[in-house]
C-alpha cells in the first residue's frame, strides 16, 4: 500500500506578468504611427535609444506600406480590370510589408528584447491601435499525477 | 455574407481574432436583396431583349460595353457587401484594465493641430481612433466610419469605400446605359410597343429611370466628400461645419487616397500566429521604481465582464453613430465586482479583531493599519530581492534535496493570499493599487519559485521570475523568503510543499478557465481529482490574474469569518494559525507554527484532518492543475499531506465536522 508512486514532470511556462502598451500618434493624422515616447516601465528593461529606434523603424515601415506609390496605383488598376480576381492569386503591398514588419519585430524579439524578459507583441493583433511589450518570465513547473497518491493517503488515513 | 463581412465567426478558434457572433435577422436582407434583385433582374432582361436588336443594328460593342460596366457593378456591389469594412476586434482585458475603472469619456488627441476627441467605446473597450465609430447594427466599431449602407447590408468603411464608391459611379453609369440604349430601342420600336420586346425595354426603363434620381445623388455627394477628405458620417453629423478638416490632404491627394491606396489589412479573421520566442533567463534585474509599479498589467480571467459589457450594446445604440450623444460612461467598479464589497466589509471585521495573519490585508491600504501596509508597499524591492536571493537560496537548496518531503504547505498561501489580497484591492475599486495587481501575482510566482527552489531543481528559473516582480507586494514576499530562513529550513525538513506556488505560478499563465461557482463551492472537490495533469499553457498564452484568486480568497475569507464566529477559541486560533503567513516578521512564526498544527492536527485522527492548509484552496483556485499538496507527500511524511486529502475524501463532512473554508483558499474540517 506504501507505494509512492509521483510522476513529475518539469515544464517551463513563459508567463506574461505585465504589459506595457504604445498608444498610437495621430499628430499628422490617421496614418499608422506609434508614440516614441519611452515609457516609464521601460526603463530598467532596454535603452531608450533602443526603444525609439524599434518604433522608428515599425513607424517607417506602415509608412511604406501605405504610402500612395506606383506599385498602389498598379495593384489597384489591375484589381478593377480583372473584377478584383487578382486578390485572389496576389498578395497586396500593405500586406506584403505586415510581413516584413512581422519578420522585423520577430528579429528584434530573439535579438534584443527576449534576453531581456521582454516580449514585443505585433500591433495587427490590435488593429493596429497599440503595440504591447510583455513582460515574461519563466517559470518551472512541477506537475505530478496524483490519481495513485489520492488512494494511497485515503487508504492511511483510515 | 453579412455574417461574412463582419467576421462573426466564433471567436477563438485557432487563434483567429474575430468579432463576436450577431443574433439572426431577417429583415436586414430585404434592401440588400431587393437590390441585388432589381439590379440583376433588370439588367439580365436588358440583355435578353434589348441588347441583340441593338448588336444587330448598331454594333456588337455596345452589348459588350454593357456587360462590362455591368460586371464592373457586380464586381463593386460584392465588394462592398462582403468586404470586412475595417472592424476593430474587440480590446483584450489586459488592455482596458486601467481605462474602464476610471476612463473619462473622451480623450483628446491633437491631429494636425486640432483637438479631436476620441470616445471612448464600452463595447469594444478602447478609445476609438479617430475617425473611428461604432455601427449599432454590426455592432463593431469601425476604421474610417462612414455609414451603414443597407443596400449592401454591410458598414462602410476604410477597407471598402473604394468599393462602395466605386460600385456608386458604375452604377450610375449602368443605369445611365440601359436607360439610353432601352430609349434608342423604345424609339426605333415606336409602333411595335406592344412586342414583348419593347415592353419589357420599357419596364426596364422605368426601373432604371426610378432609381436613377437616388443612386445619381448619392454619387454627387460622395464625390464631393471624397473631394473635401471628409466621410459621411462627418458630413451629416456636422463634425467639420464652420471648421478645419484636419483629415484632408487636398482634393488631388484625397482622390488618390481613396482610389489609388493600397487595400487596407484586415484586423480580425486573422491567423495569430504564435509568437516563438526563447525566452532566457537569466534576465537583467532592473531596480524597479514605483513610476513602473504603475504598469497596465492583467486581465481578471473574469468571463463574465465581457458579457456584462456587450450587453450594454443597448446603452451603445444610444450612441447614435451620427452624433457624439451622451453615452454611458465607462462601467462603474461595483459591476465588475459584484461580490467584492461584501467581503470587504468581513476582511475589515477580522482585521480588527485578529493580528496581522491574513496576509492579504496588508495590500488593501483603505483596510490595513497604514504602518504594515506601507512598509510592504514601499520597501525597496532591488535591495530585498537581492538579500533574498542570495541568503536563502544556498540553504535552500542544500536543504532541499529530498523531493519527498513535502507537507501542507499551509504557510505557502502566502502566495495564494498575496494574489487574493492584490484582487481585493482592485475589487474595491482601488485605482492607485496597480501596483498590488503585478506585485501580488509576482509574488505568487516568486513564492512558487522560491517553492520550487527547495527542490533544489529549478534553481536557474529563480532569479528569473524575480524578474518580473514588478510591485511592492513582492518586495514582501521575497523579505519572508529571506527573513525565514529558519522556518523554511523547517519547512523544508518537514516535507514543505511548494504545492500553493506552484498552483499560483500554475495559475498565471492559465486564463480564465476557472468559473465563479467551482471556486465558490468547495464540496466539488471530484473535479480535482480528476483533473490531474496541468495541460501545459503554450507559452505567452493569456495569464490569468490574481483578481480571480483574490476573489476566491475574499469569498473564503468571508466563510472563513463565518467559521470563525461559529467555532470555539481553539478552532479559531488554529484558523488563524493557518492562514497563510505574512510576509512581514510574523510570517515566518506563522509559518512554523502552522506547521506544527499540521503536525498536531495530523496526529489526531478523529479529529478529522482540518489542515488541509492550501491542498484544496490551491486545487479549488485551479481545477486543472493536479491538486498539488496531494502528490508531495512522497512516501516519508504523509502526515501532513494526508489530512489533506482525507479532508478531501471527506467532502461531505460527518456529524460534528464542519468543512471551512478560510483564508488564503485553505480548507479544512474542524470537529465541532
Amino acid at each position: 500500500m506504501a507505494e509512492t508512486h509521483s510522476l513529475q514532470d518539469m515544464r517551463q511556462q513563459a508567463a506574461i506578468t505585465a504589459k506595457v502598451f504604445i498608444q498610437r500618434d495621430y499628430s499628422s493624422g490617421t496614418m499608422c504611427q506609434f508614440q516614441t515616447k519611452f515609457p516609464s516601465e521601460l526603463e530598467n528593461r532596454i535603452d531608450k535609444q533602443q526603444f525609439e529606434e524599434t518604433v522608428r523603424a515599425l513607424n517607417n515601415m506602415y509608412a511604406e506600406a501605405e504610402k500612395l506609390g506606383s506599385q498602389s496605383y498598379i495593384e489597384g488598376c489591375l484589381a478593377c480590370l480583372t473584377a478584383y480576381t487578382v486578390f485572389l492569386c496576389m498578395e497586396t503591398h500593405y500586406e506584403k510589408v505586415l510581413k516584413k514588419i512581422a519578420k522585423y519585430i520577430q528579429e528584434q524579439n530573439d535579438k534584443i528584447y527576449a534576453p531581456r524578459g521582454l516580449l514585443l507583441t505585433d500591433p495587427i493583433e490590435r488593429g493596429l491601435r497599440v503595440v504591447s511589450y510583455n513582460f515574461v518570465s519563466i517559470q518551472t513547473e512541477q506537475i505530478e499525477h496524483f490519481s495513485v497518491l489520492f488512494f494511497l493517503i485515503r487508504a492511511h488515513s483510515r | 455574407m453579412p455574417g461574412f463581412s463582419s467576421g462573426g465567426v466564433g471567436g477563438g478558434v485557432g487563434g483567429v481574432a474575430s468579432a463576436p457572433p450577431r443574433p439572426f435577422r431577417p429583415s436586414r436582407y430585404v434592401p440588400v436583396s431587393a437590390a441585388t434583385t432589381f439590379l440583376v433582374g433588370a439588367t439580365t432582361l436588358f440583355f435578353c431583349f434589348t441588347c441583340p436588336w441593338l448588336s444587330e443594328h448598331f454594333s456588337s460593342v455596345i452589348p459588350i460595353y454593357n456587360a462590362v460596366i455591368f460586371l464592373f457593378t457586380l464586381a463593386n456591389f460584392c465588394m462592398a457587401t462582403f468586404m470586412d469594412p475595417g472592424i476593430f476586434p474587440r480590446a483584450e482585458e489586459d488592455e482596458d484594465k486601467e481605462d474602464d475603472f476610471r476612463a473619462p469619456l473622451y480623450k483628446t488627441v491633437e491631429i494636425k493641430g486640432i483637438q479631436v476627441r476620441m470616445k471612448w467605446c464600452s463595447t469594444c473597450r478602447f478609445y476609438r481612433p479617430p475617425r473611428c465609430s461604432h455601427c449599432s447594427v454590426c455592432d463593431n466599431c469601425v476604421e474610417d466610419f462612414d455609414h451603414h449602407c443597407p443596400w449592401v447590408n454591410n458598414c462602410i468603411g476604410r477597407r471598402n469605400y473604394r468599393y462602395f464608391f466605386l460600385f456608386l459611379l458604375s452604377l450610375t453609369t449602368h443605369i445611365m446605359n440601359v436607360f439610353g440604349f432601352g430609349l434608342v430601342y423604345v424609339l426605333h420600336h415606336q409602333q411595335e410597343l406592344d412586342t414583348p420586346g419593347a415592353a419589357v425595354t420599357m419596364g426596364v426603363m422605368c426601373v432604371a429611370g426610378l432609381f436613377f434620381v437616388p443612386v445619381a445623388g448619392l454619387t454627387g455627394f460622395h464625390i464631393v466628400l471624397v473631394a473635401r477628405g471628409r466621410t459621411t458620417n462627418e458630413q451629416v453629423t456636422g463634425k467639420f461645419r464652420g471648421g478645419v478638416n484636419p483629415f484632408t490632404n487636398g482634393c488631388l491627394r484625397n482622390i488618390t487616397h481613396v482610389l489609388c491606396s493600397s487595400q487596407a489589412p484586415r484586423y480580425i479573421g486573422r491567423w495569430r500566429g504564435r509568437q516563438m520566442v526563447e525566452v532566457q533567463p537569466p534576465f537583467l534585474r532592473p531596480a524597479l521604481t514605483e513610476a513602473q509599479l504603475e504598469a497596465k498589467v492583467l486581465d481578471n480571467g473574469i468571463q463574465n465582464d465581457r458579457h456584462s459589457t456587450r450587453s450594454k450594446s443597448s446603452l451603445d445604440q444610444m450612441e447614435s453613430q451620427s452624433a457624439d450623444a451622451e453615452a454611458p460612461p465607462p462601467p462603474k467598479p461595483e459591476l465588475r465586482y459584484p461580490g467584492l464589497p461584501r467581503a470587504d466589509t468581513e476582511e475589515s471585521s477580522l482585521l480588527t479583531e485578529a493580528p496581522p495573519t491574513p496576509s492579504m490585508y496588508k495590500y488593501r491600504p483603505t483596510f490595513n493599519s497604514p504602518g504594515r501596509n506601507h512598509t510592504a508597499l514601499t520597501h525597496p524591492n532591488k535591495m530585498i530581492r537581492g538579500e533574498s536571493l542570495d541568503s536563502p537560496s544556498p540553504s535552500i537548496l542544500q536543504s532541499s534535496r529530498q523531493p519527498s518531503y513535502r507537507s501542507e504547505p499551509s504557510s505557502l498561501d502566502g502566495t495564494t493570499v498575496v494574489g487574493g489580497g492584490v484582487g481585493v484591492r482592485r475589487g474595491g475599486g482601488e485605482r492607485g493599487e496597480g501596483p498590488g495587481g503585478p506585485g501580488g501575482t509576482a509574488g505568487g510566482v516568486l513564492g512558487g519559485m522560491s517553492g520550487y527552489s527547495l527542490t533544489g531543481r529549478s534553481y536557474t528559473s529563480y532569479p528569473s521570475s524575480l524578474v518580473l516582480s514588478t510591485g511592492g507586494s513582492h518586495s514582501s514576499s521575497l523579505r519572508s523568503a529571506h527573513t525565514a530562513h529558519n522556518p523554511l529550513a523547517t519547512l523544508h525538513s518537514e516535507g514543505t510543499t511548494d504545492t500553493s506556488y506552484k498552483s499560483l505560478a500554475n495559475q498565471t499563465p492559465r486564463n480564465g478557465s476557472l468559473s465563479y461557482d467551482s471556486l465558490l463551492t468547495p464540496s466539488e472537490s471530484p473535479e480535482f481529482e480528476s483533473t490531474e495533469v496541468v495541460s501545459p499553457s503554450t507559452p505567452l498564452q493569456g495569464y490569468t490574474s490574481p483578481f480571480l484568486s483574490a476573489q476566491i480568497a475574499q469569498q473564503r475569507e468571508g466563510q472563513l469569518l463565518q467559521g470563525s464566529a461559529t467555532f470555539s477559541s481553539p478552532h479559531k486560533a488554529y484558523l488563524r494559525a493557518v492562514s497563510p503567513p505574512l510576509p512581514s516578521s510574523a510570517g515566518p512564526l506563522e509559518t512554523h507554527h502552522l506547521l506544527q498544527h499540521n503536525q498536531d492536527f495530523s496526529s489526531r485522527p478523529p479529529r478529522n484532518p482540518s489542515s488541509s492548509s492550501s491542498s484544496p484552496g490551491a486545487r479549488l483556485l485551479e481545477p486543472p492543475v493536479s491538486p498539488p499538496p496531494r502528490g508531495l507527500s512522497l512516501g516519508k511524511s504523509l502526515s501532513t499531506s494526508r489530512p489533506v486529502l482525507a479532508n478531501h475524501t471527506t467532502s461531505k463532512p460527518g456529524g460534528g465536522v464542519k468543512k471551512v473554508t478560510g483564508v488564503g483558499g485553505t480548507t479544512y474540517e474542524i470537529s465541532v
